[in-house]
């Protein structure tokens, strides 16, 4: 099945992108509007593995400080700068492009790439969501390597990675990134599609587009009940922001802004308190552990139904928490103790929703 | 489980909670028990009311700190005590006062468990504890009675009182008004010997305990008080009191005889005072005793109706003089007590006037307890002056307890003269009171003082006394007029009249 996005579409698609990004994945404002002006009155196919038979794709998307993109703005050539290294290296052309991670500003990043070089979109991403950490990454569940891949930063610069495990990736990014601008665009290897898509989850931006079209269709003023419900998901509490308390820890050389929201529900006055890192990880209601990771776990502005983002929460703020079915893909015992609560230091069992 | 379980706001007073603090939930419970846990991620059965003891509790602010209220709040738990006194994070503190779970924290989690352990399920080891360690704390404790109820009182860690029978305080921590009432009112006049320790519960919740102090002198109680009931420590200081009281009694009994040693010495030392010069022996002892016989003297005898411990009471007499700024004193006498000042020079008309309003105002203190009446004499130099002016003071003190109407109080000074003479015709002391009083107008040319005895025989009459001494009326009606400048008396008042009527009398004319 094929997906194709207008003009039209590309407001619900910011919004599914950001939901799927629970809270984190980084603003989505800005690759929207630049998204808007590439496509234009032209059209965008989302395209199935079926539809590219024998297409070698890289997943690609942007890494780093996300934050820093409103500073350090793309200078417009690194998608290409990246493609090209990584073919250049793997010795075999990319005629194809996914993405890295579904959730956020990367659920929108390959479709600029894929405008800008002329190449067609898969749908489908190596999260199905946002989270912070590259052995994260289906293909690093799943044991594909990584490797070769190319980074590319704003200036121009760019550098070959190969040969080494996910976590050593990790390193070489963060310290790439840390001393040039900040971010850079990732391109993974030029993969065989069937391959590709194997160990990755599929149809997420079709999702997305969903997602956002049944946010569209929110009336403001409906319960907040009726408002989980219309996007598929549960609700949590409906209330005021106690506290936000942010704090950083030393992870294994990455420091990751560990945090926590406290919201008191207006009718049942239950406390929920949410646990964060880059994205929503935790909810516990009462004191009780109902949703975590990989399942979505989306705080709205009660009065717009914005998502607000991690970074962007504030005491005082009247917000709806609603938790969304996370994808698929990671419900399995084996992968799922790489996106748990676990694997980001939170010592309680996965709670999921029940898959719809 | 024995009695009633303490409850949680009791055993946040006790001395063993005492680095315990409330970070949150404001419930109060009772506690039925204490289980201690290592960590935050413990899975509690039923905890029945206990109290749920955590020994690491690193980070107050993290998740599973509000897991951890849930279950526990689920388990039954009275409530949960975290290592560490941090404050909770805002979505803990909701979290405990939504579930009514009171959570502590403590910077020694396993000796606050420890104790809620022992008060709640073995008091009778709280109890022979406490009385171990008062026993083996007043053998070491050196002599005096303030500090065998310091020693008490660090034992139990409580303020202990060591209290007369209306209340008031003889030694250690005074009691507040209202406990003194609720205490007097509960407590018999005459204890039966080795009677059960009495508890009065006061309105508060607070807790006194009270153990009879028999031994000579009037009795006294052994008092504790404890802010809240904690079973066990109730039931336990009654026990360490008993233990106390006959320390706290020999110790009364001690300080009994050396009080009544150092009256004896003050009292013969005086005596030789007050009997011609002092020898040289005499004045050592008395600058041994820190008395000053040089200078000027003000004696001051205080005379008491009804039995009175004199000795006992002596430091109630100085306190007094103390409390109005009078360094006076004080020697037991009789039925009552000589006390002097002594100033290094003469004092002023307006000082002798001050210093007798503050003698006054001493008076009033002690009439609260004794029935004092107080005779106070006239300024007198050196040694001998101290004789004198007890002596005037003992005078006065005889008509002052006669005569409401001053407030059994007189001083010899002016106005009290007259009734002082009548006494003192009867005393050694009247003569020269006489002539001091007659000082002005004697050696004065014309025979001042025989008019003026002329004059008041023969009723005033300036004619009578003109014909008497054989002089002109005219000159007899200017000798009256200098007399009454010169003595700056109205001859008209019948008690300055009668006072110079006296004095005139026993002085020889020239």
């Amino acid at each position: 099945m094929t997906v194709v996005i207008r003009e039209q579409d590309l407001e619900a698609l910011v919004v599914g992108v950001t939901l799927l990004g629970s809270g984190g994945g980084g603003d989505t404002g800005a690759f929207g509007r630049m998204l808007r002006r590439r496509l234009g009155a032209g059209e965008l196919v989302l395209r199935d593995a079926s539809d590219v038979p024998g297409a070698l794709v890289s997943p690609i998307g942007v890494v780093g400080a996300t934050s820093v993109l409103m500073e350090k703005l793309p200078s417009g050539g690194e998608f290409d700068t990246a493609v090209r290294a990584v073919s250049r290296w793997a010795g075999a052309d990319v005629t194809g492009l996914m993405s890295l991670e579904a959730g956020g500003l990367n659920g929108l990043t390959p479709l600029i790439a894929a405008l800008d070089l002329g190449l067609p979109v898969v749908d489908a991403d190596l999260m199905g969501r946002a989270m912070p950490r590259l052995d994260q990454f289906s293909w690093a569940v799943a044991g594909r390597s990584l490797t070769p891949c190319a980074l590319s930063d704003p200036s121009g610069q760019v550098i070959v990675v190969d040969n080494v495990d996910a976590g050593g990736l990790e390193r070489a990014v963060r310290s790439f990134v840390a001393h040039t601008g900040g971010w850079a665009v990732l391109a993974l290897a030029p993969t065989p599609v069937d391959a590709a898509v194997a160990d990755a989850v599929q149809g997420s931006l079709t999702r997305a587009l969903a997602l956002g079209r049944a946010h569209a269709g929110l009336e403001p003023g409906a319960t907040p009940a009726a408002l989980a419900d219309g996007l598929g998901g549960r609700l949590l509490a409906s209330g005021r922001v106690e506290e936000v308390a942010r704090h950083l820890i030393a992870d294994g050389g990455a420091a990751f802004g560990r945090g926590s929201v406290c919201v008191v529900d207006s009718s049942s006055r239950a406390v929920i308190r949410i646990e964060t890192e880059n994205e929503y990880l935790l909810a516990l209601v009462d004191g009780s552990p109902v949703v975590t990771t990989p399942d979505l776990l989306c705080v709205l502005d009660r009065r717009t139904l914005q998502p607000i983002a991690v970074d962007a929460i504030r005491t005082g703020d009247e917000v709806l928490v609603v938790a969304l079915p996370g994808p698929a893909w990671w419900r399995r015992g084996d992968r799922i103790t790489r996106v748990g609560p676990e694997a980001f230091g939170l010592a309680c069992e996965p709670q999921l929703l029940e898959a719809s | 489980m024995k009695g009633l379980p303490p409850s949680l706001a009791a055993m946040l007073t006790s001395p063993g909670w005492r680095g315990v603090v409330v970070l949150g939930g404001d419930a109060d419970r009772r506690l039925t028990g204490s289980v201690v846990v290592m960590e935050v991620s413990v899975h509690p059965e039923r905890m029945d009311g206990q109290l749920l003891v955590v020994l690491l509790a690193e980070d107050h602010t993290d998740w599973r700190i509000d897991a951890l209220i849930s279950r526990a709040s689920a388990a039954g738990a009275g409530a949960v005590l975290l290592a560490g006194v941090e404050p909770l994070g805002r979505g803990a503190q909701l979290l405990a006062e939504r579930l009514h779970l009171p959570v502590l924290g403590s910077p020694d989690p396993l000796a606050a468990h420890e104790h809620l352990r022992r008060v709640t399920t073995e008091p009778e080891v709280v109890r022979s504890d406490l009385v171990l360690r008062a026993v083996s704390a007043l053998r070491r404790a050196n002599g005096d009675l303030e500090s065998v109820l310091r020693t008490t009182a660090s034992v139990l860690e409580r303020p202990v009182t060591l209290a007369g029978a209306d209340g008031g305080t003889l030694a250690g921590e005074p009691l507040e008004a209202e406990d003194r009432a609720a205490l007097v009112g509960t407590l018999p006049r005459v204890p039966v010997g080795w009677a059960a320790p009495y508890r009065v519960d006061l309105p508060g919740g607070a807790v006194l305990i009270a153990v009879a102090v028999l031994g000579v002198g009037p009795v006294c109680w052994l008092v504790a008080r404890l802010p809240a009931v904690v079973p066990a420590e109730v039931a336990a200081v009654p026990e360490v009191l008993s233990v106390v009281a006959p320390a706290v009694g020999e110790r009364l009994a001690l300080r009994r005889l050396e009080l009544e040693r150092d009256a004896r010495q003050r009292t013969s030392l005086l005596g030789e005072l007050l009997h011609g010069e002092p020898s040289e022996a005499t004045r050592r002892r008395a600058v041994e005793v820190g008395w000053q016989l040089d200078g000027w003297h003000t004696g001051i005898r205080i005379g008491a109706d009804g039995q009175v411990d004199v000795a006992g009471r002596r430091a109630d007499v100085v306190e007094a003089f103390d409390a109005e700024g009078l360094r006076a004193v004080v020697v037991e006498q009789g039925d009552g007590w000589s006390a002097w000042i002594t100033a290094v020079s003469e004092p002023t008309a307006t000082a002798v006037q001050e210093q007798a309003a503050a003698i006054r105002r001493v008076q009033r203190r002690l009439v609260q307890t004794v029935d004092a009446y107080v005779g106070v004499g006239r300024v007198q130099p050196g040694p001998s002056g101290i004789a004198t002016s007890l002596a005037e003071a003992g005078d006065a003190s005889g008509l002052a307890r006669g005569r409401a109407e001053t407030g059994r109080f007189l001083h010899v000074d002016r106005l009290g003269l007259a009734q002082l003479l009548l006494a003192w015709t009867r005393t050694d002391t009247f003569q020269p009171a006489a002539q001091a009083l007659l000082a002005p107008i004697k050696g004065q040319p014309g025979d001042l003082v025989t008019t003026l005895a002329v004059y008041l025989d023969t009723e005033s009459s300036v004619a009578e006394t003109a014909a008497v001494l054989g002089i002109h009326r005219n000159t007899a009606a200017a000798r009256i007029t200098k007399i009454q400048h010169l003595l700056g008396v109205d001859l008209t008042n019948p008690d300055e009249r009668l006072a110079l009527h006296l004095a005139s009398r026993t002085t020889p004319a020239e």
